[in-house]
């Protein structure tokens, strides 16, 4: 019953005139984007408008040529102008559009509108998926990392064949080992907080590396160590990392399970758990390294209140500042993706520093040259290192 | 064969990963969206080692009364009546006049604040210490403080003749030696993150598995 009465009104609103605005479409066009997924169309399309004209325009599409609909909100206009819209896709294959113009008194059913709505020609094209994105940027990047790549193994095959690679002091790294000796001192222990941020941010992971380490010094001193940690993962892989760092110390049974601590995925509520035991346990050095957000000062001038060594250390530039005015070491950027390179001095993590040190002279002498060429109105450097699409 | 497989994997679902980023096509990205979705998986199975690692911490203070163990019971009624409300209140938990949403406005978010507005206090102390000017950095770091401070104010606008350069001053320093600053830190971090992935991916850094 409900077929035949949309079939009546579709035949009724056929013989009926269209609406007599001034408006028409122009240059409908479907193509596939430069580095597309294989599932996305671009349609472009030129409004002119004379007099009065429609209120807005839908876009519908089809992959049998039959059935219609709609993809995308409804695009108010205006004025005569280009217009554009990028379609994403459930299946791939080839796709039919067509643009329908609207006014106040356009139905809302879709195949009414259709029927009655002055619509389009319609054009059809199928997306191409591309398997390397041929951006610049994305070129540029990739030859950045496969570098950086062949110079760490490049240096680690010199390191490893004797030649001595340089490190500077870190006073920040060193007071690890220092604070940690204190703790054992004191009889008290040393906190660990891994940031907030979760298991898959750089900044944790390297975190946890450092963390490695830190346990295996802690277990090797006899001293204690508490771990406190925002997100139920980080505190799983932290688990097995103190596990780990204990049991290569020599001192498996040393470890205590309910020292890895997972305290609240919420940032507040981990930041007054964490300071709950900086007050109660009275850590004698506290650890921060990780990626830390509006808690950093909280734990840090706690930690000052406290007494504790607190050596911190983020790439989060925002936090920076609190970490300098609050602790007593501080580890900027990238320096803390140092610190298990230079915690175990392995030559093969060092090399690694190398590499890194060779690439930034690099990118210190792009922006030299950058400078001067955008200077001149060359915009080539600019260009190469343009991620975009 | 403890290290090795965990070598393996983070060989390969690196490289993986890695390439999500130069491989527009659709398919390798419903490869890539797998992985992301296990790793999704995992993380919510987490959840529940975290409860049990909560109660393994704190139920035995509770239970020996050691010190300070009031608090930890409260922790522990409060994380079992919120476990029960949000279970009893299904999907629903989020709706307006279900007890869930009660608790959440009006006992998380007030504490939420309460810990979020401590920040205004703990600023103004490592600020104080931050800003004495005990050597040529620590100085400069005041006049530049002091500077971009009453620029933001109303009353820095309000002082005769220096008002008025005060804005351009601040603007300077904001996006001068600050911009130049940060754009250091980001381009040395990126480079250290990028060699840290690398580390792991090539199994270079085994810290994490034990090491050597």
């Amino acid at each position: 019953m409900n077929k035949l009465l949309k079939a009546i009104l579709l035949l009724c609103a056929t013989l009926l005139p269209t609406s007599g605005y001034a408006t028409t479409v122009t240059d409908l066009s479907v193509e596939s984007p430069k580095n597309g997924d294989g599932l996305t169309l671009d349609i472009s399309w030129n409004i002119s408008v004379e007099g009065e004209h429609a209120d807005a325009v839908l876009v519908v599409r089809s992959k049998d040529g039959e059935s219609w609909e709609q993809t995308g909100d409804i695009i108010a206009i205006s004025d005569s102008a280009a217009y554009e819209h990028s379609d994403r896709l459930d299946v791939p294959g080839t796709w039919s559009y067509k643009v329908v113009l609207l006014n106040a008194d356009s139905p809302e059913d879709l195949d009414l509108l259709l029927a009655q709505a002055r619509t389009s020609s319609v054009v059809s094209g199928e997306p191409v998926g591309k398997w390397i994105n041929t951006n610049q940027g994305h070129i540029a990047l990739m030859c950045l990392i496969l570098l950086v790549g062949w110079l760490m193994l490049h240096y680690t095959k010199r390191a490893m064949s004797g030649d001595e690679i340089y490190i500077r002091k870190m006073p920040g790294i060193d007071a690890i080992e220092e604070g940690i000796g204190r703790a054992t001192e004191m009889g008290k222990p040393v906190l660990y907080v891994p940031g907030i941020d979760d298991l898959q941010d750089i900044q944790t992971i390297a975190s946890m590396l450092i963390l490695g380490q830190v346990s295996k010094t802690v277990a090797e001193y006899q001293s204690d160590l508490i771990v406190s940690c925002c997100i139920p993962i980080v505190r799983e892989v932290a688990d097995e990392v103190v596990r780990a760092g204990f049991f290569q110390a020599g001192h498996p049974d040393a470890f205590d399970p309910t020292s890895v601590r997972f305290i609240s995925s919420e940032q507040f509520a981990f930041c007054a758990g964490t300071n709950g035991i900086i007050h109660r346990e009275k850590p004698a050095t506290n650890i921060y390294f990780g990626r830390f957000f509006a808690e950093s000062l909280i734990l840090a001038e706690t930690g000052y209140v406290n007494r504790s060594i607190q050596i911190a250390g983020t790439a989060e530039a925002t936090q920076l500042p609190f970490f300098v005015a609050a602790c007593d070491y501080t580890l900027i950027g990238e320096e803390l993706f140092a610190v298990s390179a230079y915690l175990s001095r392995d030559p093969r993590l060092v090399s690694s520093l190398k590499a890194s040190d060779m690439i930034k002279v690099a990118c210190v002498a792009a922006m030299i040259i950058g400078t001067i060429l955008a200077s001149l109105d060359n915009d080539i450097l600019v260009n190469l290192f343009t991620i975009s699409g | 064969m403890k290290r090795t497989v965990p070598l393996i994997i983070s060989f390969i679902v690196g490289l993986v990963m890695v390439g999500e980023f130069f491989i527009p096509h659709y398919k390798y990205r419903a490869v890539t969206s797998e992985l992301l979705e296990w790793g999704l998986i995992l993380a919510a199975g987490a959840f529940i080692l975290g409860l049990v690692n909560l109660v393994q911490v704190n139920l035995p203070v509770v239970i020996q009364k050691k010190e300070d163990w009031g608090y930890k019971l409260v922790m522990l009624i409060t994380l079992v009546v919120t476990l029960l409300i949000g279970i009893y209140s299904g999907t629903g938990r989020q709706d307006d006049g279900e007890h869930y949403k009660w608790l959440f406005d009006y006992m998380f978010v007030p504490l939420n604040a309460t810990m979020f507005a401590l920040l205004a206090f703990y600023i103004a102390s490592a600020a104080f210490r931050a800003f004495r000017a005990r050597n040529l950095e620590a100085t400069l770091l005041l006049a530049a403080a002091i500077l971009v401070m009453l620029a933001r104010v109303p009353i820095g606008e309000a002082i005769p003749v220096v008002g008025d350069y005060l804005p351009k001053v601040m603007n300077w320093i904001m996006d001068v030696p600050n911009i130049a600053g940060r754009r250091a830190i980001f381009i040395g971090a990126a480079l250290g993150a990028v060699s840290t992935g690398l580390r792991v991916i090539l199994g270079l850094e085994r810290s994490h598995l034990g090491g050597e």
